[in-house]
């Protein structure tokens, strides 16, 4: 977080509120380049006030009702880009089939900010301090990202290429998000944050009852999220579990790199993941 | 510019704008409504927290235009609510207030918490009231007089 001192206005722009999803899009494929899409505005507004982004045509989506859905269909549970994270810890379909999510979304800046901070807006900016992304990640999720023209199902994974950058081309946006098989999981989310707020580590962890596979997401620590599962850490979920999570919290730990920078050094974050890693576990499976 | 139509504490008001104005800006200067307090502009301290629709947003993190055709609720639109004066009062018999800069924030938030959850204690308002920052410090006596107004939310018959 940087501590510039914002401009208390904002730079002149044009502002469009469509109705429609292709609405949106025409007018971004119109102005490519030059538009972005405001959602809650957390992000964007600010980014707006310190001239880091200087669009000359804001698109509000808030006014589109397809873009605000919690559903559970054939494929999974599908979630609207603009769902706020109020209405992800509110639902019930959330809390039921996507534990992690529902977790995440209740760290997404303080009890105000979540009326106004919306999933896709979370991910999108490729922040490495995402909630939603790792929680994301660990269940698998894909995104639905259309244009005017194209359309597309991104892996979560796939989304954030560096810091602040991803795969989203200019005329994109991320209309839907999918959890697939949420119904047959469960999982947690744990975060670890330093007197001042700001997050050392995150940890999602899922598990898929079905086809028994876990999977472990480390975030915050690196420009994009760790991911980690059976054929990346070596090892099955069913394997006396509670004896074994030190024996993977260790594993996941070795093969992280963290960054250091001024909040924190490199093998603290390392340590502060093990941890949380055999905290997101504990709460899982129980054991010690 | 544009002339949008924002009910602002019950009353219809019209008031012209540039796209690129806060709410924040707007509602200070062009309505008068000097009770939501500018203080960090990123959203951090949550002192211009207004109920948009009956929902808590940051007004230095909303654009004025976002607000055409709702509703704005501010610390003194809720004069005319009987149990947000109870609150009020709350405030002022614990000393909730040092320089009193925050309290306007803190009375719309805690008014939105109690209406929704009258039974809310412990950690869980202490969250619910943390997007609101006291730079006096004075948490303590905030907490004790929000958890003394929940009586006023539970009573049907005001």
């Amino acid at each position: 977080m940087s501590f510039i001192t914002p401009y208390f206005t904002l730079p002149k722009f044009t502002y469009y509120k469509p109705d429609s999803i292709s609405e949106a899009l025409s007018l971004l494929k119109q102005h490519n380049g030059k538009a972005r899409v405001l959602a809650g505005g957390v992000m964007l507004v600010n980014m707006m006030k310190e001239r880091i982004a200087l669009p000359e045509y804001v698109i509000d989506l808030k006014g589109i009702r397809e873009l605000k859905g919690i559903n559970v269909t054939e494929s999974g549970v599908e979630i609207g880009s603009t769902v706020t994270a109020s209405e992800l810890q509110q639902s019930d379909i959330i809390k039921k089939f996507c534990q992690p999510l529902a977790k995440a979304a209740s760290y997404m800046g303080d009890k105000i900010l979540q009326n106004s901070v919306t999933i896709g807006g979370n991910i999108s900016i490729g922040m490495p301090s995402t909630d939603g992304l790792p929680a994301l990640m660990s269940m698998g999720a894909l995104l639905e990202v259309r244009s005017a023209d194209s359309a597309r199902m991104l892996p979560s994974s796939d989304l954030v290429v560096n810091i602040g950058r991803t795969n989203l081309r200019s005329d994109e946006m991320i209309t839907k998000i999918i959890v697939p098989n949420a119904a047959e999981s469960r999982g947690t989310y744990v975060k670890f944050l330093n007197a001042s707020e700001i997050a050392i580590a995150t940890v999602a962890v899922s598990l898929m009852l079905v086809q028994k596979k876990l999977r472990i997401v480390v975030g915050a620590i690196s420009a994009k999220p760790y991911y980690f599962d059976e054929s990346s850490i070596g090892w099955r979920w069913d394997e006396n579990i509670k004896e074994n999570i030190k024996t993977v919290a260790d594993a996941i730990g070795s093969n992280l790199k963290p960054i250091s920078d001024a909040v924190a050094g490199s093998e603290y974050r390392r340590e502060v993941s093990k941890i949380l890693v055999a905290r997101a576990l504990k709460e899982l499976f129980g054991g010690t | 510019m544009r002339t949008i139509a924002i009910t602002v504490n019950g009353i219809s008001r019209e008031v012209t704008i540039e796209e690129n104005e806060l709410l924040l800006n707007v509602l200070r200067d062009k309505l008068g409504v000097t009770s939501v307090k500018a203080a960090c502009w990123r959203g951090e301290c949550g002192l211009c927290t207004v109920l948009l629709n009956g929902l808590p947003v940051k007004s230095c993190m909303t654009l004025a235009v976002e607000a055409e055709g709702k509703e704005v609720v501010t610390a003194e639109g809720l004069y005319t609510d009987e149990r947000a004066r109870k609150l009020q009062e709350s405030f002022v018999e614990h000393g909730a207030m040092q320089c009193g800069f925050c309290t306007p924030a803190f009375v719309v938030t805690s008014h939105y918490v109690l209406s929704k959850n009258p039974e809310i204690d412990g950690d869980d308002l202490k969250k619910e009231l943390s997007g609101v920052i006291c730079r006096c410090g004075t948490y303590y006596q905030i907490y004790d007089a929000v958890m003394d107004a929940r009586k006023h939310y539970r009573d049907k018959n005001i």
